[in-house]
């Protein structure tokens, strides 16, 4: 029995991360840790993740830290905020029992935990996005910097941590993402059907997946794309919709709350993001038996699908392929049953159990 | 039990065995022990090593031996002997381990029960802080094998220090060093290879080699030692192939003879050069007498040279093996050089003239795929040599020759040369002499006089050694030869250092460790013998050494900066284009500045025409031969192209100029692109589709960037010109390159220059389309997609076949096909290969929309159709709507060929339709009507 103190950006959006944070904290708090939770400040939009749970929730700052500008008065004002936060981790982490453990779970947050005095714990820190897409992005030179002294530099897939050992983070290693799912239902991969859910935005690509739909739909007049999900990139969407003429077959479902009655409607998962980490949209489409076709935007991508056994992977970017890979798979009952089955049990490889195992042992190992 | 004991071997080495020794103690992984073997050394050693375990008692142990063994198994194995952890690494002296070393090995080790985990060994300059990973190739993915045959380049990293070995696992096998060989560790990793029943393989870093420089002496080394060496590497590696036989791995002697040509004898044939008769032939000795144990194929699996050198070590022609040493390079360090003259018999091109006479000899000599025959002159860097070299007075007198590969530099092109003193450790400082040059009994002789005191003024301190090179000029050739030097010379001659006398007042000769010929400052006078004596003395202590490698680091550093293109790039979006615009200049670049051709060569031909006062800039990527002379010519990237685009008052360009160089609003950028889509283009293709936001506003800011566009026909406005994101006018005139399409041009010259001029022969132009290789870069060869030979053998009679891969690729025409096949790579213009070709085969290129206006045949040979179009994406369908055949097999090709007329008229319809579609606007007026628009017609079009 650890404490564990996980610390993330904020715990209350509803995003990947804090799904993540929230269902990890919870089953770490079913095999007997004491599971402290913290947010460096609170989200914009606060999602309900539920009352009495099983572990703290803290915020650091009630009022959201200054961001980094230019000017050395606004900088220092920014410091003595970001010390007053640390002050308070250091003093929770000083009341923490011998063996306990932290966990950044963020290159943000991250900077909070550099500042604050772990109390000699071992400090894990996370990111949860493919190696490509931090490089190319401004959180590349921040993950350098800030995570290059820590215990461990955990990230989502083997590949990951390959890429980052070999830029030098001989500290990196993987874990996957638990598998937060458990089906009560079974889809029956009758209907004619294709989701995607995910927030519409630039990110997700809706846009190349409407062009890839706009190719296969002649051939399937009797099939509805349903995109789940809502975003800044809605009407945008919609007119692209229009413009390629494909309304009548496209649904915009908007935001849902039953996920497993929206995916027991469904034939298909599709995911047609440009940047992902080790997306969950997949790892439910699998557990409930479904066959996904995906482009192979990051390693967490292949490593949930094996291409032609649980999944159809395609080069990013080509709709074209992207369309022809989705026509066989709604023209062929058979190989979505096959590619279903093959899925919820290889999902399995990231069970819960599997993979807080793993933590069990990563903990184990920085004690030594 | 301790989790890993580190087994740290010391030598007199005092200083750095701290620094060893704490970067096992603070490792991330706690439960680590040292074990530090100290083998009878005769400094501090002993004393710092006891403190070190005093200061941590429980985790450092020393062992004292009482006699130095001279080599590093028998205190390893020393070592072995005293530690007590579950784990074993080793550690050298003056090396240290990365923080996480023994935490990710263990790790490894104990996720899959391994009983070897080996991790990237990291060489480290700590003078030139700089760093790179040995055998990256291994190392770029974890990996875990149930034997080593599954992964047998791992015997590549034959370090035993990189390595976690579990201790049972060592004394179950009986592995321990070798004693008395040098070389332990090939044989000591190699049987651990083998004998682990489980490898795991980590990217991580784990271990830093710690390289560092040596002070450049005249010192030769000590030739019997060097030969010592080499027998007991031969020695090691007999035992190796024993350890094969005894562990049934019989099959990896063939990829360690492989090793053994590809690394381990290139090596030493490289040291050979400065070695006398003497040492040679001990040398030759010993390698022959184990060469005959190695396997026969492994000559054939052995990169081409090594081969070579291998066949001709074996032959004891140590002169041909040294020359085939010259040309394999040396990393960043020495290009490739080509010492040997080269021969060609019956169509084929062979290292040597001689050791033709068995068929064994001339397969492996045979190195026509090298394509060096077709190779420019400027790449060719034939090896020059100083041959001769006295004093007279103040003057010294140098002569030598250069080899002359393939006769292909010509008395008849006009040649002239300048000596030139190169400041070693600077690029692009020197000092320059005429010099004269002569052809003569294949080689090229040089001699030159020169007074170093007047014509070589160094600085002093900081340029103490300068190198000689010929800067040879052949017609429109420029050549650049560095000058070897095989014996040292002993003559030395007055110089004088701006830094007065203090800092030296003689040139002595030298030959460095790169071969080169060279000179260095060295002080006759006292005042330079003191002043040169403290320096010495300064920098051979720690404090001095760091200041001094501080102060030469900074001035590279400042020198790489300045040089370097983000520093240009923000010098010029900063401060160049501010400056005040000359409205008369245009630069006009054409493929990256790779060529003289396409639309901007035309266009600036027809303004040449039109008399109008502009000032021409071309800009040209690495060679100005071939440009036009009454242009300014500016070299890409350079301070001067920056300075010229910014103060341009046009740019004119067919592909793109930096593209994060801002453009000034008053400047007029026409854009005329090089040629209509197929395939798709831009926003419309896979890669650029996945990329990010910021990826994609970054491609269209440098589109956004065009002020003029120019189009062929509607069907490029749609697809080019939306794909690209065009948003600039789009100039409705065809392209200016097509222009002698559609009027006719002269081609007499260029069948002259292709000695064409009398051939009745059908002139067929192949001309494929750009091919990446698998990581998306330009394939370096392109493997030609049909039998050159079977097509000179069918067609040869009635056919010339001209080849032009996309600019980005190159192939090789063996010169027995030189009746048949002509290699155009080097031909810039394209409009007149067009003009020239009586038939036209492509597979994708955007030449078929260029050539279809002359309505000639038009062979569309794409074996890969079908998975082109599926992973590019295309804009039509060849198949219904290209103006001839498509065909995918070789002997269709040849069939269609064979039958031009018939192509011809069944295509015909095609062919017009083809032309309606895609080039309405191709009328012959495309230059005209640019010059009209920009540069004749009213001010600020």
């Amino acid at each position: 029995m650890r404490d564990i103190f996980i610390v993330c950006n904020n715990l209350e959006e509803l995003g990947g991360l804090q799904r993540w944070a929230h269902h990890v904290g919870r089953l770490f708090a079913e095999r007997g840790h004491r599971v402290h939770l913290i947010g460096v400040t609170h989200a914009q939009d606060r999602h309900d993740y539920g009352r009495d749970l099983p572990y703290d929730l803290t915020v650091l700052h009630e009022v959201p830290p200054p961001d980094r500008r230019k000017g050395r008065l606004r900088e220092m004002r920014r410091r003595a905020v970001q010390r007053q936060g640390a002050a308070r981790l250091s003093r929770m982490f000083r009341a923490a029992r011998p063996g306990g453990v932290i966990i950044a779970a963020q290159v943000w947050a991250m900077e909070w935990v550099a500042l604050a005095d772990t109390a000699d714990m071992p400090v894990i820190g996370m990111s949860h996005e493919s190696y490509q897409a931090t490089k190319t992005s401004s959180r590349y030179e921040r993950v350098k910097r800030h995570f290059a002294d820590v215990h461990r530099f955990l990230v989502l897939s083997t590949e990951d941590a390959d890429s980052w050992a070999r830029d030098g983070m001989s500290n990196a290693d993987f874990m996957p993402n638990p598998l937060h799912v458990t089906p009560t239902v079974r889809p029956d991969l009758s209907r004619p059907v294709v989701e995607l859910l995910g927030r519409l935005s630039f990110e997700k690509g809706q846009d190349m997946m409407l062009e890839a739909w706009a190719e296969v739909r002649a051939g399937f007049p009797e099939w509805r794309l349903r995109l789940y999900g809502a975003g800044p990139d809605e009407a945008a969407l919609r007119r692209q919709a229009e413009d390629l003429g494909v309304t009548g077959s496209v649904e915009f479902r908007g935001t849902t709350a039953d996920v497993e009655g929206a995916l027991n409607e469904a034939s298909i998962v599709a995911l047609s993001s440009r940047v992902e980490g080790f997306p969950m949209s997949v790892m439910e489409a699998m557990a409930y038996g479904l066959p996904t076709v995906a482009f192979d935007c990051a390693p967490g991508v292949r490593e949930l699908i094996t291409h032609e056994s649980d999944g159809l992977l395609v080069r990013p970017g080509n709709t074209m392929q992207f369309a022809e890979q989705l026509a066989r798979l709604m023209g062929d009952e058979g190989l979505r049953a096959k590619l279903g089955e093959q899925a919820r049990s290889s999902i399995q490889r990231f069970s819960a159990e599997m993979v807080m195992d793993r933590w069990e042992r990563m903990f184990a190992l920085v004690d030594r | 039990m301790t989790d890993v004991s580190v087994v740290v071997i010391v030598y007199n080495d005092a200083d750095r065995l701290p620094a060893a020794v704490r970067s096992v103690l603070g490792q991330s992984h706690r439960d680590v022990e040292v074990v530090i073997v100290d083998d009878a050394s005769t400094d501090a050693t002993a004393g710092v090593a006891d403190a070190l375990a005093a200061a941590e008692p429980g985790r450092v142990r020393v062992v004292h031996r009482a006699d130095n063994s001279g080599g590093c198994g028998q205190p390893r194995n020393d070592g072995i002997a005293e530690s007590r952890g579950t784990y074993l690494m080793f550690l050298d002296s003056d090396d240290t381990l990365d923080q996480h070393a023994c935490r990710n090995m263990v790790a490894a080790a104990e996720e899959h029960e391994a009983e070897l985990v080996s991790g990237c060994c990291w060489r480290v300059y700590p003078d030139k802080g700089e760093e790179s990973a040995w055998y990256r190739g291994v190392y770029r993915e974890r990996g875990v094998y149930a034997s080593v045959r599954e992964r047998p380049e791992l015997l590549y990293d034959t370090l035993s220090t990189n390595k976690l070995y579990r201790r049972d696992f060592l004394d179950r096998e009986g592995l321990r060093f070798v004693e008395r060989l040098h070389y332990e560790d090939l044989l000591f990793s190699t049987q651990a290879y083998l004998a682990a029943r489980k490898i795991a393989i980590i990217p991580h870093r784990v271990y830093n080699w710690m390289i560092y420089e040596n002070a450049e002496t005249l010192s030769i080394t000590n030739q019997r030692a060097e030969l010592r060496n080499f027998a007991d590497r031969l020695e090691i590696f007999r035992r190796i192939d024993a350890v094969y036989v005894r562990y049934g791995a019989d099959d990896l002697k063939l990829s360690k003879d492989v090793k053994f040509l590809n690394h381990d004898l290139l090596l030493y044939v490289r040291g050979l050069r400065s070695r006398d008769r003497e040492y040679r032939e001990a040398f030759l000795a010993l390698a022959r007498e184990y060469m005959a144990t190695i396997d026969p194929r492994a000559y054939g699996e052995a990169h081409e040279l090594q081969a070579i050198i291998g066949f001709l070590v074996a032959r004891g022609d140590d002169e041909g093996a040294v020359t085939a040493a010259d040309y394999v390079g040396k990393g960043k360090t020495g290009k490739p050089r080509l010492t040997a003259p080269l021969v060609e018999r019956d169509g084929r091109i062979y290292w040597s003239c001689d050791h033709l006479d068995t068929e064994e000899g001339r397969r492996i000599l045979d190195v026509t795929e090298l394509g060096i025959h077709s190779l420019p002159l400027k790449s060719l860097n034939p090896g020059g040599r100083v041959t001769g070299m006295a004093r007279a007075g103040r003057e010294l007198r140098l002569s030598g020759d250069v080899v002359n590969p393939l006769n292909r530099i010509r008395a008849d092109a006009g040649l002239s040369a300048r000596l030139e003193f190169r400041d070693r450790s600077r690029t692009g400082r020197f000092f320059a002499v005429p010099a004269e040059v002569t052809l003569a009994g294949g080689r090229l002789r040089w001699r030159a006089r020169v007074v170093p005191g007047r014509d070589v003024r160094p600085l002093g301190f900081v340029d103490q050694s300068w190198g000689l090179r010929l800067r040879l000029k052949a017609g429109e050739d420029e050549l650049i030869i560095r000058l070897f030097g095989d014996d040292p010379m002993d003559v030395s001659v007055p110089v004088r250092p701006r830094l007065t006398r203090l800092a030296g007042d003689h040139f002595e000769a030298y030959v460095p460790e790169s071969g080169e010929m060279a000179f260095r400052l060295v002080a006759h006078g006292r005042a330079g013998r003191v002043t040169l004596a403290t320096l010495r003395r300064l920098t051979a202590t720690g404090r001095g050494r760091r200041w001094w490698t501080a102060l030469l680091r900074a001035e590279r550093r400042w020198r790489t900066v300045f040089t370097r293109r983000s520093t240009k790039l923000a010098v010029y979006n900063k401060i160049l284009i501010r400056l005040p615009i000359r409205r008369d200049t245009i630069v006009f670049e054409s493929h990256l500045g790779k060529q003289y051709s396409d639309n901007p060569r035309y266009i600036y031909e027809e303004l040449r025409k039109s008399g109008a006062h502009h000032t021409a800039i071309w800009s040209y990527a690495k060679n100005p031969a071939g440009f036009p002379k009454d242009a300014r010519l500016v070299r890409r990237g350079s301070w001067q192209y920056y300075l010229a685009l910014a103060r341009a008052g046009y740019w004119v360009d067919n592909q793109g100029f930096p593209r994060d160089a801002v453009k000034r609003p008053q400047t007029i950028y026409v854009q005329t692109w090089h040629g209509s889509a197929y395939k798709r283009m831009g926003f419309d293709e896979p890669q650029v589709k996945r990329s990010t936001r910021a990826q994609r506003d970054r491609f269209q800011r440098t589109v956004d960037r065009y002020d003029a566009f120019l189009i062929r026909s509607e069907h490029d406005a749609r697809t080019l010109a939306k794909g690209l994101g065009v948003r600039a006018e789009l100039i409705r005139s065809g392209y200016p390159r097509n222009d002698p399409l559609v009027n006719g041009g002269d081609t007499t010259e260029l069948a002259e220059e292709l000695k064409l001029t009398g051939d009745d022969r059908k002139v067929v132009l192949y001309a494929p389309t750009f091919r990446a290789g698998p990581g998306g870069k330009a394939l370096k060869r392109f493997e030609m997609p049909f039998d050159l030979e079977e097509f000179a053998e069918e067609l040869g009679e009635t056919h010339v076949l001209l080849v032009r891969p996309h600019y980005l690729n190159a192939a090789v025409v063996p010169p027995s096909l030189r009746g048949v096949v002509r290699d155009v790579t080097a031909v810039h213009d394209v409009t007149s290969l067009l003009l020239l070709a009586d038939a036209l085969v492509t597979d994708y290129s955007s030449l078929m929309f260029d050539y279809a206006l002359l309505d000639r045949p038009t062979i569309l040979f794409a074996p890969d159709l079908q998975e082109y179009a599926r992973s590019r994406g295309t804009y039509f369908d060849l198949r219904r709507e290209g103006p001839g055949p498509v065909v995918t097999e070789p002997g269709e090709l040849f069939a269609a060929l064979a039958d031009l007329p018939g192509v011809a008229v069944r295509y015909a319809e095609r062919r017009r339709g083809f032309v309606e579609r895609y080039g309405e606007y191709d009328r012959g007026t495309a230059a005209k009507q640019v010059i009209d628009r920009f540069f004749t017609g009213g001010r600020d079009a």
